[in-house]
């Protein structure tokens, strides 16, 4: 099927950066770092568009898990591992909370509920800021002290590689067709039988999992983190990945990845001007090409091979009208 | 014979949503002061009708004319200056204001004498809406909100007044009285009336009438030559 | 001590009601909540300041005169077109935010400071139950309360307020009785832009502006409308006092780092637990 070939390709690009593992440099970082946005993305792609959650969270999610790994292990000395999961599952637990107690509310209203939190989050960080050191932030070794930069590298990578996999079966699965049905129409898949409540509890449970591990893998590669870090643009720029990229199409995200987090790397020279370009570029996206760059780029590819068939059909023409 | 002034005419209109198509070239048209009815059953594509010629659907080939200019690519506003005003099937009112605001707003194009003027009409038409006057509009029952709204039609002004199925949900009782009204609205005020109908009873009141069915014109027949066969055969099949 | 931080809050209210207003405003008629409008008003201030040396007046016109064109383009070419091609509030969410951007990206381009205070008369000092406060606070507090009269005043008796309510009652059955909406609209849009704006100048002449002042007033101008129930000015007012009264008194009991959490805290509990706002909100969403 066309669509598993996608997934494939899409799975088998993700694992090329692992040809950069043992060239330690600038642009390996800027990969690694690439790909720890790309989980987040690639959540955002789950809950947001295949599931059709309007969460709009995802730093609180990543940073509940990047701040608990970093707390529990740097100042209660859990084991690192321990640290990891906990972060994965209390953020996990915080968005199940969250879509527990937003279930009177539907539509935007629910979807300004976690955005609100992903204002609020980064302030409760400065209030706590004997704890998480607030603005100034906190440094942590984790991993950085045990594993290689090569490895940690090959770590973030595989994860990613993981994540989206796990993600694409679980799609593939009766579960995600059955989270497709409720994406598509919440009361249909009620009138039919489905427990939706189960469902969505769950896709949010999965979300926040998958989120706060990025977050913990996040702390461990960058070895800091601030409420700066977590604050509300992350969110948006979170949300924008899939938006741009496309959101109906499986690689989508990495295209709005490379877009969203590579772009003011390159842009680095002309920072005074980066709002400008960023916004900028983004509602012409959304004007101009809408359902993000991946289907744009696929109607691209579609008419340049139409229009290179139809050439090599205008040579051959003449042959046969002799 | 005295034929009068063609108000509205359309020819060979073809309207599609997606790839579908809703409206197969369908030709229309109204004289001046006459009452047109468009009857069919549901879903045969009076309401794309009626909506491609107020503006709100465009039609991917054909014609509408009004009053002889050509006016397939004007706006709604454009259409509404010259006369062309829509008293849609639902969703016909401003639910959140009274009743005398809903009227002042839909002459709201007219000088402030004439909106009086046309007001007053209307309520001497239907007395139900000045009594209240002052009630919200949501909050009135379904035949009130469909008298508000022919009201809203009537104030503003239009030359060429198309009231999507005026009768649906209305009792029987309230459906014939209705139609007395607008035979009456016809009488006094001269307008031309397009006028789509489930209801069979709109023949009585129509001076022509269009069947319509599966987005096809069926027939056209002045009231009086009408067949009741015919009729029969649009809503039952042959 | 306690009725100090009560007055801070009534009047700090007042000045967060402006772009509560606005988004209120623009709410209410396209349904579009605009995420841009805090950064467009602070655009406009930093226009105010750069023309300030030529008279407060005219610094203040040309701040007007900028929201208000800002405004309206920005709804005629953006926003119009993109709502009538079928987009989402999450479409808008994001669309907005992106022109809140552009105009942060602007504001930090074209002026060269990154922070501002606007130097307005203080208007002397005024007591209220033997609270000393300048006259400028209680000026702002009654701007505000006269802006939201007026408002309120020109939707029930004039022609053109009666046509933006039938346009947010009812976009098919407004344009059908003529009634210009793009222009509705495009006027809504410039109004909420030029009270954020207003909003702004209050700010900056009390306190200071920086680059992103603008989300701050956006996102307090948003929570404190969804409290108030979105589109909903009455709401909006009741929520933007009551909102400053929790800042205030938060600010004094918790210490400045809790007052946002708090206050944020309260309005997703609000948000939990009544969906539309305390007062309700006339357009679902």
């Amino acid at each position: 099927m066309n669509d598993h070939y996608k997934k494939l390709g899409t799975l088998l690009a993700l694992i090329l950066p692992f040809a950069l593992i043992g060239k330690v440099g600038y642009a390996q970082w800027v990969i690694g770092y690439v790909y720890l946005f790309l989980i987040q993305g690639y959540v955002a792609w789950f809950l947001f568009f295949r599931t059709n959650q309007p969460f709009f969270g995802y730093s609180v999610t990543m940073a509940l898990g990047a701040y608990s790994t970093a707390i529990l292990t740097g100042i209660y000395e859990w084991p690192l591992v321990l640290g990891i999961l906990a972060g994965g599952v209390i953020a996990s637990a915080v968005a199940m909370l969250l879509f527990l107690s937003t279930s009177r509310a539907r539509g935007f209203y629910l979807s300004m509920i976690s955005f609100l939190l992903a204002i609020m989050f980064p302030m409760l960080i400065d209030a706590l800021r004997p704890i998480t050191g607030g603005r100034n932030g906190i440094y942590f070794r984790g991993l950085r002290d045990m594993w290689s930069r090569g490895g940690l590298f090959a770590l973030i990578v595989g994860s990613t590689v993981l994540a989206v996999a796990f993600l694409f079966w679980l799609m593939s699965t009766k579960t995600g067709k059955t989270f497709t049905l409720i994406a598509e129409n919440d009361d249909l898949a009620q009138a039919v039988g489905i427990n939706t409540f189960k469902y969505k509890l769950l896709a949010y449970g999965i979300a926040g999992l998958i989120s706060g591990l990025g977050g913990a893998l996040y702390v461990n590669y960058i070895g800091f983190i601030s409420s700066i870090d977590v604050g509300v643009f992350t969110t948006t720029y979170i949300t924008f990945i899939p938006i741009v990229g496309g959101s109906q199409l499986c690689y989508g995200p990495i295209l709005g990845a490379l877009i969203v987090f590579l772009l003011p790397d390159l842009l680095v020279p002309m920072e005074r001007f980066m709002d400008i370009i960023f916004g900028g570029v983004f509602v012409a996206i959304i004007l101009l090409i809408p359902g993000g760059i991946a289907p744009g780029l696929e109607r691209l590819v579609k008419w340049a091979y139409k229009r290179l068939v139809r050439r090599r059909h205008d040579c051959i023409k003449p042959e046969t009208q002799l | 014979m005295n034929e009068k002034e063609l108000v509205l005419e359309v020819s060979e209109l073809t309207v599609n949503y997606g790839a579908t198509s809703a409206l197969k070239s369908v030709d229309l048209f109204a004289h001046k002061g006459e009452i047109v009815g468009l009857a069919g059953p549901n879903g045969a594509g009076k309401t794309t009708l009626l909506e491609t010629i107020a503006g709100f659907l465009r039609q991917k080939e054909g014609d509408i004319r009004l009053f002889g200019t050509q006016i397939n690519e004007f706006p709604v506003l454009k259409r509404r200056m010259m006369g062309v005003v829509l008293v849609p099937q639902e969703r016909n009112n401003f639910p959140y204001m009274t009743v005398s605001e809903n009227l002042d707003v839909g002459g709201i194009i007219n000088c402030k004498d004439v909106n009086k003027r046309l007001i007053e009409e209307v309520y001497q038409l239907f007395p139900v809406l000045h009594t209240r006057a002052n009630q919200l509009a949501g909050t009135m029952s379904g035949g009130e909100q469909r008298m508000l709204a022919i009201g809203i039609g009537l104030v503003s002004n239009a030359s060429i007044l198309l009231i999507d199925e005026p009768s649906t949900g209305l009792a029987p009782k309230m459906v014939t009285r209705l139609f007395e009204t607008l035979g009456s609205i016809k009488e006094l005020t001269g307008k031309t009336i397009v006028l789509s109908e489930q209801n069979i009873g709109v023949i009585d009141i129509a001076d022509r009438v269009f069947g319509i069915e599966a987005g096809e014109v069926r027939f056209c027949e002045k009231t009086e030559d009408l067949d009741r066969d015919i009729i029969r055969d649009l809503y039952l099949g042959k | 001590m306690n009725l100090d931080a009560g007055i801070t809050g009534i009047i700090m209210g007042g000045v967060l009601s402006l772009p509560v207003l606005g988004i209120a405003v623009i709410y209410g008629m396209t349904g579009i909540t605009n995420f841009a409008i805090g950064t467009i008003g602070v655009f406009c201030a930093f226009m105010t300041w750069t023309f300030f040396s030529y008279g407060t007046v005219v610094g203040i016109l040309v701040g007007l005169a900028t929201s208000f064109v800002i405004g309206y383009v920005i709804q005629w070419f953006l926003l119009t077109p993109l709502s009538e091609k079928g987009g989402d509030s999450t479409l808008f969410f994001i669309v907005t935010i992106c022109i809140g951007l552009v105009f942060t990206g602007l504001t930090r381009v074209l002026f060269p400071r990154p922070n501002i205070s606007l130097l307005l008369p203080r208007m002397g000092t005024v007591r209220i139950l033997g609270v000393t406060t300048s006259g400028l606070k209680i000026f702002a507090f009654f701007f505000a309360l006269s802006v939201l009269f007026l408002i309120r005043l020109s939707e029930k008796h004039t022609n053109i307020g009666k046509s933006w309510r039938a346009t947010s009652q009812n976009l098919k059955l407004a344009k059908t009785v003529g009634i210009d909406t793009q222009h509705v609209f495009a006027w809504a849009s410039s109004i909420g832009c030029m009270l954020s704006f207003s909003g702004a100048v209050f700010w900056a002449a009390l306190y200071n502006v920086s680059l992103m002042s603008g989300w701050d007033l956006t996102f307090l101008g948003f929570i404190i409308a969804v409290v108030g129930g979105i589109g909903n000015i009455w709401g909006g007012m009741l929520s933007a006092l009551l909102m400053g009264m929790v800042m205030s008194y938060s600010g004094h009991i918790l210490g400045g780092m809790w007052q946002s959490v708090v206050l944020y805290f309260i309005v997703i509990l609000v948000l939990i637990i009544s969906p539309r706002g305390i007062l309700g909100s006339e357009r679902s969403l």
